[in-house]
């Protein structure tokens, strides 16, 4: 007799890591809203403390369709082109 | 496929699984080289073939796990291509798979199964369609959640963030009454021939029986089922949701007497489904002091007539149905995926439950 395994592991793919900002100082921000209730208000106070201590600038802000689907490619693209920081919320 | 050399005592090895943290909390059917064979062999499959993806979790769903997870399941293998046909539902870009498996509301994958394919297994569409006693019902919607959690991550407390769940989530999965229907399946009246078999897919929070022993006219009757579906704890009072509404008996045959048609009754839900904006604001729903304005200021519930999923089920005798409100505005859509069943005899009926 022997157990047979019913799980699979996460497909694996291979991502490489943008490169670290030395600095927080006056980053390119993009803002990640899931359209949560309130998402929108603690992404935009948290820019506004981030503009004020690191001179950060919002430059991308990309509003999912909903909380359960992914960030389109376009989306993603923007991002990347962008912003050098990107904050993405919220929760329950 | 990975083995585990084991114990050959039949219970040491389900309290192996138990071990291995691989069962929803109930005991599972060991599996063997010739009951995950014969689950494949019935859905025509390979044991690599990939039955769906979820891109955004780097998740993918092989043949040969499926076919695992549904012997311990308790499936029989002519079960399979329901599971298979529930599983590329689950996978199916429209049902948006992370919010409805991951959410703190915990939702039911609800199966509703259509076709030849629901009287050759045998899965209960009559007496307690939703309840205990019939192996189809319980095993094809256990075999999908377990599915989900082994091959999926979708785990309690990692990615299945539910706050309470609900007992549906162990199994969830019942026939049509389409002998007994007043107007066409569901499948058909989602593109599908007659004689297609599917299954329907749709994430509910929750199921609350809808009583009315008096109505003998659709309104009254249709009044109930409004009110149920906007109450102020609903979830999806302001998003414009799905919802799934079981007709049993009773309840169905007012409907048919009376001559209504399903779009009838879908478009007097939607007009009757909503509230007042005040409503909203004195249950905290909405922010804000409630205006003299809010209390003529309507929000409907559902935005189409076909929103509103309907499917006939359940007993002749007792005045009962059911709302099983979807889970998250338009964060998902309900899903209906063709069953494959010629890799199965279908001449037969039936099955031991």
């Amino acid at each position: 007799m022997k157990l047979f395994d019913p799980t699979s592991k996460p497909v694996e793919h291979a991502v490489t890591l943008a490169p670290r900002p030395a600095s927080p100082k006056g980053l390119r921000l993009g803002l990640v809203d899931n359209t949560k209730f309130n998402s929108d208000t603690l992404l935009k106070k948290l820019a506004e403390r981030l503009a004020r201590r690191h001179q950060m600038t919002v430059t991308v802000t990309n509003r999912k369709r909903s909380p359960s689907h992914e960030v389109d490619g376009a989306g993603i693209a923007a991002l990347r082109k962008q912003a050098d920081l990107v904050i993405s919320g919220i929760g329950d | 496929m990975s083995e585990i050399d084991q114990a050959t005592d039949a219970a040491a090895l389900i309290e192996a699984y138990y071990e291995q943290g691989w069962t929803d909390g109930l005991p599972v059917v060991p599996p063997s080289d010739a009951s995950i064979l014969a689950m494949l062999s019935a859905a025509g499959l390979a044991g690599h073939e990939v039955l769906g993806e979820i891109a955004g979790r780097n998740t993918e769903v092989i043949a040969d796990k499926a076919a695992i997870n549904a012997v311990m399941a308790g499936c029989r293998p002519e079960y399979m291509p329901v599971v298979v046909a529930a599983v590329k539902s689950l996978c199916a870009p429209a049902f948006a798979y992370h919010g409805p498996a991951s959410s703190t509301g915990g939702s039911a994958m609800v199966l509703i199964v259509n076709g030849p394919i629901a009287r050759r297994l045998g899965i209960n569409s009559g007496n307690n369609a939703f309840g205990q006693g019939h192996r189809p019902n319980a095993t094809i919607g256990r075999a999908v959640r377990l599915i989900m959690m082994n091959t999926m991550n979708t785990r309690p407390g990692f990615l299945d963030r539910a706050t309470l769940g609900n007992p549906g989530k162990y199994a969830f999965c019942f026939a049509e009454h389409e002998d007994d229907h007043p107007w066409e399946p569901l499948h058909v009246a989602r593109g599908l021939k007659a004689d297609d078999s599917a299954v329907t897919l749709i994430a509910s929070n929750s199921l609350y029986q809808v009583y009315n022993q008096l109505a003998a006219a659709p309104e009254p009757l249709l009044l109930c089922f409004a009110d149920a579906l906007s109450n102020m704890g609903s979830p999806n009072l302001k998003g414009f949701n799905e919802t799934l509404i079981v007709f049993a008996g009773e309840h169905a045959d007012v409907l048919r007497t009376a001559g209504w048609s399903r779009a009838q009754v879908q478009r007097f839900l939607v007009e009757r489904t909503k509230r007042c904006v005040a409503d909203y604001k004195r249950a905290a729903r909405m922010p804000g002091a409630v205006t003299e304005q809010d209390e003529t200021t309507w929000r409907h519930v559902f935005e189409r007539p076909e929103d509103i999923l309907i499917a006939c089920a359940g007993g002749r005798a007792g005045s009962w149905s059911a709302c099983l409100p979807g889970w998250g505005n338009k964060w998902t859509r309900s899903v209906t995926t063709r069953i494959d069943t010629t890799h199965i005899d279908m001449s037969q009926r039936g099955g031991p439950s």
